[in-house]
């Protein structure tokens, strides 16, 4: 072929004279006809079609997951940004585009740098579901010896490992949660500028937000200057920090190195939820306690008599909501802390009196009987480990297997636990960091045993179950203890901003519109704790909820991301 | 390939071993491993070279191999072998190593030896050389074209699809009575080059427009980045990004390089990698002398620096991603041999051209 250059492989010509002058040794026919058959079977016969799936034998990827692979090698050239929304399996995209290139034999060596907490759950998902030998990155050698390596980026760019990465170059390189490289004066982001790369796949698990001299930054990282120079392309695309101009012209740009799969696309069906809400009275004794904390909050929250922060006493208000235990401690501190004789601490002792006085545990007591009544698998969460504890304890007592799940767990034993959940007890209890990175879709029952005030982390917790994978319908209850502020907060999530019918995802556009000076929760705590009256706290988180709906059902202003998607 | 091509294909590599099959159901088979299959299927490199050092009697290795992924034997551990199965992968690559060179003797009946006045003559056989080889057609993208052709080295000429015409002949490792070979007139390089020159040929005729298509995306990228960078280094001047970035509403990162001086980043000694590991035993050296020589050290405390780190300059980092380009997009061919063999043949395979 003219031009194009070739190469003829000749070392074969020493070993076959040698044995040609020596008779032998030969090898028999049988097997040269099976080491023929062999490259038969393997040979691409096809520059274009994907050849992956015939090695896959136990996966069925989802008609978007296969247009997708096949874009990024035929029309991206195996640069792209995967942006799908969350829970379409982006990994399962990348998994098909990496196998791909390795199954032409075109990527060897592939480097994957993912956040520390998904090192592990991307090395077993690469090996189990598309048989690719990846390991997590533990020593300095490992760099060298292995061919496919997870490592998180935060051990990759510190020194020696630096030398290595910079060192060695990389068929493929993946990044996860790239959104994370929006900044380019970050020395992550620098750090992976400078790593050799043929192939390069960015994967960003929230839209880009809308920003656009994030988006530029991305881009820049996976092509230099194909959306020009910054400051062109300020000046041909950026109208206002978020809003993009030329947006038919950008749109086409975009589209040539992202790919944003979106679940109203259609294609991916997810089972329904079915959200309940379970009231619950509390005895006497424990209405007792909730309104002594309560009131207790609210004192020292104006006056400050005892130099609490506020913090420390939205904590305590939150507490007694979820159980007795978990204030408990709280109070206990605080008493610790306070001089010998002061006069709060008789208050808290009087607190701590009501605490004892309380024989009955109603809320646990109506979870037994719905576990009782589910009969399957749960999840229950928490916030707080001394509810945990005790829920364990008390199930245990009730004959109910539990077992406890929480952020801090070494991820070893958080797959151990996940691993004694699915194959022996019936319950998990977890507290909110358990949440992320572990995947409980063979579990359709999750109990919120107490509120989150961050709604965020409300869909976290359903996120983990209600997913890409989840066969059943998802049942969610939520505990909610009459007369109190949980009702208020379960009020406004459920019932203002049908919280839980959203789909994952929407719920982070929505509160990126409102573009709210502080969190949707801190927002939440100030009603809550500058309220002086239950009634005047519905009205202002009455107003709240209607605003959230306002934005939700408005058409969103054309933005940037919005703009590549369509 | 197939379920039912797979295990075909199991049985017959198994068979060729002579191995001994424990247990053969329609869904799995198991197989005791006889000592070549076990050292390039087994993964325990390490029981081998302490067998073969303290000379002990081997415990063979019995595997049960299941065909469909829900019809495993019960209470037995099976191993569901497919296409992409990672021992699959290895008994291809043992196929590969142990059925590379083979020599082979056209059988000749009886009567073809008796001339027509019913004498017995001796029959001359043609020394033929097979090459299977495989052409890859690389940029970014990848297809393979195999090849397969035959060089009499008698008369030097060259025939295509070689294996089809040897699949029909009588074939064995030795030579047959009453039958003598012809010399070979042309040596096993120049042969190669005659095939060199015919695959040279058959991919001239090739459709080119993968190889075109990848230049013009090669020339297209080059170009992008020729422009951002002359524009780079014209704002240079005044800096890109200090007047752009120090922006109010971005927050200085906490992990925001500090101004530093200029450092040459460190480099890594690595060892060349002599020989695989594989050869380095087969020619009897001990595995952990091998993992020594060729391990990778550990960076001593007192030289790991987290301070020293440099970034690229533009022009540096323009050189880098033309390189990385070329790499991509830039069309190349490669030629490898599958596998290769000494044939004598009595009949005459037909010159055919294809293409």
């Amino acid at each position: 072929m003219p031009n194009v250059p070739f190469s003829f492989d000749t070392s074969w010509i020493e070993p076959l004279t040698t044995r040609m002058q020596d008779d032998g040794p030969w090898d028999k026919w049988e097997l040269f006809k099976l080491a023929l058959e062999a490259e038969e079977a393997m040979a691409v016969r096809d520059f274009d079609q994907l050849q992956c799936l015939k090695y896959l034998p136990g996966l069925t990827p989802y008609p978007h997951q296969l247009d997708t692979a096949e874009r990024v090698l035929n029309e991206m050239r195996g640069r792209a940004i995967l942006a799908d929304e969350v829970g379409l399996g982006k990994t399962i995209e990348a998994g098909l585009i990496m196998k791909e290139y390795m199954v032409r034999g075109l990527a060897k060596k592939i480097l994957i740098l993912v956040p520390a907490s998904l090192v592990i759950q991307w090395t077993k998902e690469l090996n189990q579901k598309f048989g690719i030998p990846a390991v997590a990155q533990k020593k300095e050698y490992m760099w060298r010896q292995h061919d496919v390596v997870v490592a998180s980026i935060d051990t990759a760019k510190r020194d020696p490992h630096r030398r290595h990465v910079l060192d060695i170059e990389y068929d493929m390189l993946i990044i996860d949660e790239a959104h994370k490289l929006k900044n380019k004066r970050t020395r992550n982001y620098q750090f992976v500028k400078e790593i050799h790369k043929k192939y390069c796949l960015l994967l960003t698990a929230t839209p880009i937000q809308n920003e656009m001299d994030e988006l530029y930054n991305l881009i820049n990282l996976l092509k230099p200057g194909h959306l020009g120079h910054a400051t062109s392309f300020s000046s041909n695309y950026v109208e206002g920090k978020r809003q993009a101009k030329n947006n038919e012209q950008l749109r086409g740009e975009i589209e040539k190195v992202m790919i944003r799969n979106k679940r109203s696309d259609g294609g991916v069906h997810f089972t329904s939820r079915r959200v309940q809400s379970v009231p619950i009275e509390l005895s006497k004794e424990e209405l007792d306690l909730y309104q002594g904390v309560t009131r207790f909050v609210r004192d020292q929250y104006y006056t400050g008599s005892g130099g609490f922060n506020s913090l420390a006493l939205i904590t305590l208000q939150r507490e007694v909501c979820s159980s007795k235990e978990a204030a408990f401690m709280t109070l206990y501190n605080m008493h610790q802390r306070l001089p010998e004789g002061s006069e709060l601490r008789e208050q808290i002792l009087e607190l701590v009196e009501l605490i004892k006085r309380i024989e009955t545990h109603s809320k646990a007591a109506k979870t037994v009987e719905l576990i009782q009544s589910i009969n399957d698998k749960v999840i229950i969460f928490t916030e707080y480990r001394a509810t945990q504890n005790y829920l364990q304890k008390y199930l245990h007592d009730h004959g109910i297997t539990s077992v406890p799940f929480r952020g801090g767990f070494k991820r070893s034993k958080k797959d151990w636990m996940t691993d004694l959940f699915q194959n022996r007890a019936q319950v998990l209890i977890a507290t909110e960091a358990g949440g992320e990175g572990i995947n409980l879709q063979f579990c359709n029952q999750v109990i919120n045993y107490d509120m989150p005030w961050n709604p965020m982390r409300v869909e976290q917790r359903i996120g983990r179950v209600h997913r890409l994978g989840q066969q059943r319908d998802v049942h969610i209850y939520n505990l909610s203890t009459v007369g109190t502020i949980e009702e208020h907060i379960l009020n406004l999530l459920y019932e203002k901003i049908d919280l839980f019918e959203m789909v994952i995802g929407e719920l982070d556009d929505i509160v990126e519109r409102l573009s709210l000076t502080q969190t949707l929760e801190e927002n939440l705590v100030q009603i809550i704790m500058d309220s002086r009256s239950p009634g005047e706290m519905a009205v202002k988180l009455d107003n709240m909820g209607q605003a959230i709906r306002a934005i939700r059902s408005a058409k969103p202003s054309r933005t940037l991301a919005e703009a590549a998607e369509q | 390939m197939q379920q039912d091509q797979v295990r075909q294909y199991v049985e017959r590599y198994l068979a060729s071993f002579s191995s001994h099959i424990v247990e053969a159901h329609p869904d799995y088979l198991t197989v005791k491993l006889p000592v070549e299959v076990d050292k390039d299927i087994g993964n325990r490199p390490f029981y081998w070279s302490w067998v073969e050092k303290m000379n002990l009697a081997y415990q063979p290795l019995i595997l049960t191999f299941a065909f469909h992924p829900e019809a495993s034997p019960e209470g037995q551990r099976a191993e569901y072998l497919h296409l992409g199965a990672g021992r699959m992968q290895q008994i291809f690559d043992s196929t590969k190593k142990h059925g590379q060179f083979v020599c082979m003797y056209e059988q000749v009946p009886r009567e073809g030896l008796l001339s027509s006045s019913g004498r017995r003559r001796s029959m001359p056989l043609v020394p033929w050389l097979g090459l299977n080889l495989k052409v890859s057609l690389l940029c970014d993208k990848k297809r393979d074209i195999l090849l397969y052709m035959g060089v009499n080295l008698h008369e030097p000429r060259i025939v295509h699809d070689f294996p089809s015409v040897l699949y029909r002949l009588p074939l064995s490792p030795a030579i047959p009575d009453y039958c003598f070979t012809l010399e070979r007139r042309i040596a096993i390089p120049q042969a190669a080059q005659l095939v060199q020159q015919e695959v040279a040929r058959m991919l001239e005729k090739e459709d080119q427009t993968w190889a075109q298509e990848a230049r013009t995306r090669l020339e297209e990228e080059r170009a992008i980045l020729q422009a951002y960078y002359e524009e780079l280094a014209l704002r240079e001047k005044e800096p890109e990004d200090q007047p752009e970035e120090s922006s109010a509403d971005h927050p200085e990162p906490e992990d925001a390089l500090p101004e530093e001086p200029e450092i040459m980043n460190q480099t890594v000694e690595v060892p060349a990698q002599t020989a695989s590991l594989d050869e380095y035993r087969s020619s009897g050296g001990r595995i952990l002398d091998f993992l020594r020589a060729n391990g990778i050290p550990v960076t001593p405390r007192e030289q790991i620096d987290q301070t020293e780190w440099r970034k690229s300059t533009p022009s540096e980092e323009r050189q880098r991603r033309m390189e990385e380009l070329s790499w991509q997009y830039e069309p190349r061919i490669e030629i490898k041999l599958i596998n290769a063999g000494l044939f004598y043949l009595h009949s005459t395979p037909q010159t055919r051209r294809i293409l």
